[in-house]
């Protein structure tokens, strides 16, 4: 939990403000990251950026957002823009978001609760451009105009993803056999 | 409504929960097959959103080199100081009102001196 206090302690530039940050928030910034980008090394490099950013930023926190909010869209930018830069956003821009919906074959209802690590691997295997739509609304409780904001499209469009996302991802966990559909 | 039209709705109607009733919902109410998968979807996002709150282990070493790149911390300028800070805002309030009385004392205080230097001697004397 980041205090308004060390806040303004980070602000006035008191030493070891900003290093606390980092260490209460830094396995966060680094989860989000992963999930995100998908590679361990990658999000270390996202996570830097963050940071530097975050750095950046704090001069102009005012506290409107909690602080929690305004790191997971700075995550969030910082993963964007290090996927943009390794050109591997090239499916999100060939994607087709008017593409209609065919019609879903329904989940098998037999399987069991959602398990952990299924649930990761599921993620893991998404499309970055269906991963990041639900990651940042589902996991994170971004709203889909914040999410379109970081992503550079629209709310539409990211509800298409959001849409296509979930069905892939159940499809995934609870073995429909449209399974490799997007 | 039938299966087939439910079914693709149902990822979306998986996160809102309260929702005037419609054709979709009133087929829901006597499919039990659409209603388990719309439950399946809500277990599904009900378990991403528990995912906020676990992180996955950072490799060895991740923290230290992470600290190693930090800039170092600027120690801002007076006045950036004093506009974060509300303890000093009243200090520099206060010492501010402090000069400027000062200043309007020896204001009232020089023109008064100058007044009797500006006088004959012999008025001077009598003063």
């Amino acid at each position: 939990m980041i205090t308004a206090e060390l806040l303004a302690a980070c602000r006035r530039g008191d030493p070891g403000a900003f290093e606390e940050v980092v260490r209460t928030t830094y396995r966060h910034v680094y989860t989000q990251a992963y999930r995100l980008v998908g590679d361990r090394q990658e999000a270390e490099d996202v996570a830097q950026d963050a940071y530097l950013r975050v750095f950046r930023g704090l001069s102009g926190f005012r506290g409107e957002a909690r602080f929690e909010t305004w790191l997971y869209r700075i995550v969030a930018n910082a993963a964007m823009s290090h996927l943009r830069r390794r050109r591997r956003f090239g499916e999100v821009l060939t994607l087709n978001e008017d593409e209609p919906f065919d019609v879903p074959a329904p989940l098998r209802l037999d399987e069991e609760a959602v398990d952990r690590d299924e649930l990761r691997r599921g993620l893991e295997g998404l499309p970055v451009s269906l991963r990041s739509a639900l990651v940042l609304k589902d996991v994170y409780g971004l709203s889909c105009q914040e999410i379109g904001d970081e992503l550079g499209i629209s709310e539409g469009a990211v509800k298409v993803r959001l849409h296509r996302a979930r069905r892939r991802l159940a499809a995934s966990l609870f073995g429909r056999e449209d399974a490799g559909e997007v | 409504m039938k299966c087939e039209e439910v079914r693709p709705l149902l990822p979306e109607m998986a996160d809102v929960w309260l929702r005037s009733a419609g054709p979709a919902e009133e087929h829901l109410a006597g499919c039990a097959m659409c209603s388990a998968e719309l439950g399946r979807y809500r277990a599904l996002i009900h378990e991403l959103s528990a995912l906020r709150d676990s992180v996955d282990e950072p490799p060895e070493g991740f923290l230290a080199r992470l600290l190693a790149q930090l800039p170092e911390p600027e120690r801002p300028g007076l006045l950036r100081r004093v506009g974060a800070d509300e303890r000093l805002q009243y200090a520099a309030l206060s010492l501010g009102g402090v000069v400027v009385g000062a200043a309007a004392i020896g204001l009232l205080w020089w023109r008064s001196a100058r007044k009797t230097l500006d006088q004959p001697p012999a008025t001077r004397a009598a003063i």
